[in-house]
């Protein structure tokens, strides 16, 4: 049984740090019995693609430096955690495919459940809590 | 007959030791506990409050030398 109004996650930075953030929004949240739904956006869809070297998914500042040396939880390795352990949906951000010439084979594996638009992401968020990363 | 299950997630930072317990959980059955071995400081009030939110039970909670041992016992 769902409790709680559900969490909907509006990612656009491609920064390690807010990405990081964002999974950790996601997965806790839906291991906690709440509905998430993250959306991805912006520079953010170009961390999540299969060709993104390590150093351009993971890459930020002080703090994401901190992070890697001391082996935090992998983002994607929370995400995917989140869709298994509880009820997580990322959608791709539709403009953002067209934009960056993108195609939802072109993003890592198991992770995306499609494309959106943000239309139909912000419509659907109005049932819940939105923050914006 | 019910069984106690460790997770020593001990050096694992927020929320590594949550999904840890969280991992065991499924494969355990109901009535059995898990024993969660942590190093992260937000463990000792995460955890529990993640247990009272799905309606586990929280068997015992200890602290020594910075490690924090918590006892989930699988309600459903």
């Amino acid at each position: 049984m769902m409790a709680g109004a559900p969490l909907y996650i509006l990612v656009c930075s491609g920064e390690h740090e807010k990405l990081q953030m964002a999974a950790m929004l996601a997965s806790v949240g839906a291991v906690s019995e709440r509905r998430v739904e993250m959306f991805v956006s912006m520079n953010a869809i170009l961390s999540f693609t299969k060709k993104a070297s390590p150093d351009q998914r993971y890459r930020g500042g002080v703090f994401s430096q901190l992070m890697k040396e001391k082996h935090a939880p992998d983002l994607l390795t929370l995400l995917r955690q989140g869709k298994e352990f509880g009820e997580l949906k990322i959608w791709a951000c539709s403009m953002a495919l067209d934009v960056a010439g993108l195609e939802m084979d072109h993003l890592v594996e198991e992770l995306f459940d499609g494309p959106l638009g943000l239309t139909k992401f912000l419509s659907d968020a109005e049932a819940g809590q939105l923050v914006t990363l | 007959m019910a069984e106690r299950h460790l997770v020593d997630a001990r050096g694992a930072f927020c929320p590594g030791p949550l999904m840890e317990l969280i991992a065991a959980l499924r494969h355990a059955a109901i009535g059995d506990e898990v024993e969660v071995w942590s190093t992260d400081k937000g463990s000792a009030a995460d955890i529990p409050a993640w247990i009272n939110k799905v309606h586990h039970d929280l068997v015992s909670i200890n602290e020594a030398d910075g490690r924090w041992s918590i006892v989930i016992r699988k309600a459903k």
